[in-house]
């Protein structure tokens, strides 16, 4: 106003001097002059006003684009577990605890003999946080015998380690970081950071001058350690990242700085910036803040970092691929020490301080911690069973806790029987290497949480997923489903039914004639039902099938959990019809037990500041009867103990009852195994990508990688409880007719009371005493 | 007359089937105190004891997460299912309820007073569900499951 008003002021001087004609003009321009400069503080303002706007939003709004963290299932320690100290070490490894004489600090441990003492993290799950906890362990006889919190009040229940971190799912832009609350940063980082980027920085607001003029005068001085801009200028910087240096844009951020300090403060301020520095690359994905760059260059917290490395990460801020520690050392040694030295120049640490810190070496980890996941099959189920209910974009940028059901020594198992015997199948049957690839997907059989997935025999390779997406013929791994159909209710066949295996044609019009054959080439005339099963006869297979009808065993299928192609021809009742891993391990997971319960990855959702957003419960419902139930299981076991799945009896003790079925197709172009024991449902491909023949039967590759597999695990047996309405018959097998212990070629089966045959076989104990004891049974089932 | 002779027939027929029914005892049964049908192990009691404390406060969904990390720990136990399935009955998830009291019951051979209490439960989501005629059926098993 002022300077109008001289302005105004001179004008008319001048216009004294002027004929009077031109004074309306004058007087016309002066009102230009000041509607415009109107206009300039009115844009002006608008600008600033737009600036205030755009600053105020992306520091309130969503500061962070926050990743979704993914981790394992946590393990539960309880006296009676059954594990070793050597497993609890592992699994202590694996979730990065340290180890040290004596476990004060979160996150370490100490191992002697058959004790473990450790001290856990504090960690929110779903029902609230368990603060960190100094626990000593005893084992024996290969259990915890004991767990018992030290200094506190004696034996332990129960307790959950904090679960590993597995992954995360990454916003567009590939930011990763941990955020750090400004309470939880050492000063001797905050120490650092103000000393060498902006020391006056509590004084100033937002833009220094003297700082400006200092850095001028340093960098003409050739003492260039300081640049001119404040942490909030840097800050503002960083948040709208570009490479443009215009005086634009100077200017933009100058005023955005000035906006920020008046409506933040400076703790505030201070801790955005933290996070949200930009500390250099790890592959595609952008390391942010502090508290990332300390576990990706440290391995550690950032509350642990010591004076050198502290003064390392601020060193960085100058140039974070110039000073890289891991490509760059000398450099970046040399601009750490420079760091300490402005540190001790100013008073922040002594002498004694910078001596020490000065001659450590950076202290960086070779080979930083995983940004990617080591289990991506496993998370790309987790992905796709979230986007069920979340939008992408909330995925990747609203730092959610996803707590999933991998069990990592599950998932090691898998991978090593399947990249382990790949390799030695390749080698036994002379086929070329790395032609072969697979698929393994191991969930609980009580819950059907997915503890592994593989999806290829490089299991850190991110791309197709096998068992999720490869969709193959499954052969006769779906025949279950057609013995199911016969033996429920209305108990139409028994386990020892005759089946007919002799030649079979079909015509029907409109399609191919279809001639099954049985894999030996061979017809086997009458067999039990249950050695059918046993066996994998096709032909005695097809025709039970046929005889049941198509639809009815596709509506078994789908009852089970597995929906069927449509239309179902003859040929689906041989598996023709194909599916992938995880379909299959639906079907087996329903087969264990009878219940349908659907394979889930995931256990919970929580917020990013630990409030539980969303769960996944556990959802069962009855699909078969117990007593069906137990006949298949039984018939399942039997193709174990001595039908095509023989083989595990190389890998797994008779004793657990295994169950499961063997899957061959055309040409041995896929080879699977299917089954369970008493804790685990697994499922396992074996093929070629270009779908040539690869050689192997269902027994002869898959079995192995699952025998293999359920070995190197904790297996409990098969237990059936039996179901009321079932009895034990004695059968001769050759004629599926009743016999009993002690005579030629018999087998104890289960049969649902009431449908076991009533024929005897001519050993079967005298005539008489048959006709009693049967007379007995009739009144007494 | 005729129907002083039915009913007389009635009773007969009654203590008939009364007489098959209880085999008459050569001892008197002992007479069992109530025990916890199927105990928890001490791993899991604390997380049973605060998932029936949560229910009690009419915090569902976390009790029913507590008994679901039980049953990480005992699989087997018939009680945990039970009580899983008594709170999605109170939740009104009827199949749920249904599927958990089935499958208790699937691992409770033997617990007759855990199947009475799973049928009753299976009657009334199926109840809830409009599945009259099964809720009965469920009822009368109840019913059946020996004292």
């Amino acid at each position: 106003m002022k300077r109008l008003f001289s302005r105004s002021t001179s004008s008319g001087k001048r216009s004294a001097r002027r004929p009077a004609r031109k004074s309306p003009r004058r007087f016309f321009g002066k009102k230009i002059l000041l509607a415009g400069l109107l206009l300039a503080v009115l844009l002006a303002s608008g600008y600033v006003l737009h600036l205030d706007f755009v600053i105020r939003e992306r520091f309130e709004g969503r500061r962070f684009a926050l990743p979704a963290r993914v981790y394992a299932r946590p393990l539960e320690l309880y006296p009676g577990l059954q594990l070793t100290a050597a497993e609890l070490v592992e699994e202590l490894r694996l979730l990065g605890y340290r180890e040290t004489a004596s476990p004060r600090e979160p996150g370490s441990y100490r191992w002697r003999e058959s004790r473990v003492t450790l001290k856990t993290r504090d960690f929110t799950f779903a029902d609230g946080m368990q603060p960190a906890t100094t626990l000593q362990v005893d084992f024996a006889e290969g259990r915890v015998a004991r767990l018992e919190r030290v200094g506190g009040d004696g034996h332990l229940a129960l307790l959950r380690l904090d679960p590993a971190l597995i992954g995360g799912i990454y916003p567009g832009n590939n930011e990763d970081r941990v955020l750090v609350r400004l309470s939880e940063v050492p000063q001797r980082v905050l120490d650092a950071l103000i000393t060498v980027e902006d020391v006056r920085f509590y004084r100033h607001r937002g833009v220094d001058p003297r700082g400006l003029a200092r850095a001028l005068v340093m960098t003409l001085s050739g003492r260039s350690l300081q640049g001119g801009s404040t942490l909030t200028q840097q800050l503002v910087k960083n948040f709208f990242l570009s490479s443009e240096r215009t005086v634009r844009r100077k200017l933009n951020e100058m005023i955005m700085a000035l906006l920020l300090e008046i409506h933040y403060s400076k703790d505030e301020i201070l801790e955005t910036y933290l996070n949200e520095v930009y500390f250099g690359q790890d592959g595609n994905r952008a390391i942010h803040g502090f508290g990332l760059a300390s576990a990706h260059f440290f391995d550690k917290p950032l509350m642990q970092i010591d004076l050198s490395e502290a003064a390392l990460l601020v060193g960085m801020l100058k140039g974070p691929s110039y000073y890289s520690p891991r490509r760059q050392p000398e450099r970046a040694l040399g601009r750490r020490n420079l760091v300490l030295a402005s540190m001790a120049e100013a008073g922040v640490i002594d002498d004694q301080q910078l001596l020490a810190a000065r001659i450590l070496p950076l202290g960086v980890v070779e080979r930083p911690p995983r940004g990617t996941s080591p289990y991506p099959a496993f998370l790309s189920l987790v992905h796709r069973q979230l986007r069920e209910n979340y939008r992408d974009q909330d995925l990747r940028s609203e730092g959610l806790q996803i707590f999933t059901t991998l069990d990592p020594w599950v998932q090691r198992a898998a991978e090593r029987a399947l990249v382990g015997r790949l390799e030695q199948l390749e080698s036994n049957w002379n086929l070329p290497a790395a032609s072969l690839q697979g698929a393994v997907l191991v969930s609980d059989a009580r819950n059907g949480e997915v503890q592994a997935v593989v999806g290829g025999r490089n299991p850190r390779y991110e791309g197709f997923n096998r068992a999720l997406d490869a969709r193959r013929p499954v052969g006769s791994l779906i025949k279950p489903a057609i013995f199911l159909t016969a033996l429920q209710p209305p108990h139409r066949y028994t386990l020892a039914s005759l089946l007919d295996d002799s030649p079979l044609l079909l015509r029907q019009p409109g399609t191919e004639d279809w001639q099954p054959q049985n894999y030996d080439k061979q017809f086997h005339g009458p067999v039990p039902l249950y050695r059918v099963l046993a066996q994998s006869y096709n032909v005695s297979t097809a025709r039970l099938g046929l005889e049941l009808g198509v639809p009815e065993v596709q509506q078994t299928l789908r009852r089970l959990g597995v929906e069927p192609e449509r239309p179902g021809y003859a040929a689906s009742l041989l598996g023709t019809d194909a599916y992938t891993v995880l379909e299959m391990a639906q079907l087996y997971q329903t087969l264990a037990g009878g219940f349908r319960i659907s394979p889930r990855a995931i256990r919970e959702v929580l917020t990013f500041d630990g409030r539980p957003l969303q769960r996944y419960p556990l959802a069962v419902e009855q699909v078969i009867d117990g007593p069906t139930s137990y006949l298949l299981t039984t018939a399942l076991q039997r193709v174990v103990t001595e039908g095509t799945g023989q083989g595990l009896n190389r890998y797994l003790p008779e004793a657990l009852g295994v169950a499961g079925k063997t899957g061959t197709t055309d040409a041995l172009r896929d080879s699977w195994f299917a089954g369970f024991t008493g804790n685990r449902v697994a499922v396992v491909w074996l093929g070629r990508d270009d779908n040539q023949p690869a050689g192997l039967t269902g027994a002869g590759g898959a079995l192995t990688v699952w025998g293999e597999l359920m070995a190197a695990l904790k297996q409990e047996p098969v237990l059936l409880a039996m179901p009321e309405g079932i009895e034990h018959v004695w059968i001769e097998s050759s004629s599926g007719r009743r016999s009993a212990a002690g005579c030629p070629d018999v087998v104890k089966l289960p049969f649902v009371v009431g449908t076991a045959p009533a024929e005897t076989a001519s050993c079967a104990t005298p005539r008489e005493k048959g006709t009693v004891r049967r007379w007995f049974e009739r009144v007494f089932r | 007359m005729r129907r002083l002779l039915v009913r007389t027939l009635l009773v007969m027929l009654a203590g008939l089937f009364a007489g098959c029914a209880v085999r008459p005892p050569v001892a008197p049964p002992p007479k069992v105190p109530e025990v916890e049908v199927e105990p928890v192990g001490p791993a899991v009691a604390p997380l049973l004891r605060a998932a029936r404390e949560l229910a009690s406060a009419g915090d569902l969904e976390p009790a029913g997460a507590h008994l679901e990390r039980a049953l990480r720990i005992e699989p087997r136990n018939p009680l945990l299912w039970q009580e899983l399935a008594r709170i999605r009955l109170v939740q009104g998830l009827y199949r749920q309820a249904e599927g958990m009291a089935a499958r208790s019951n699937s691992l409770a051979a033997g617990h007759s007073q855990l199947r009475r209490e799973n049928w009753r439960i299976i009657g009334r989501a199926r109840n809830a569900l409009g599945d009259h005629q099964g809720a009965k059926e469920a009822f009368d098993l109840a019913g059946q499951q020996p004292p």
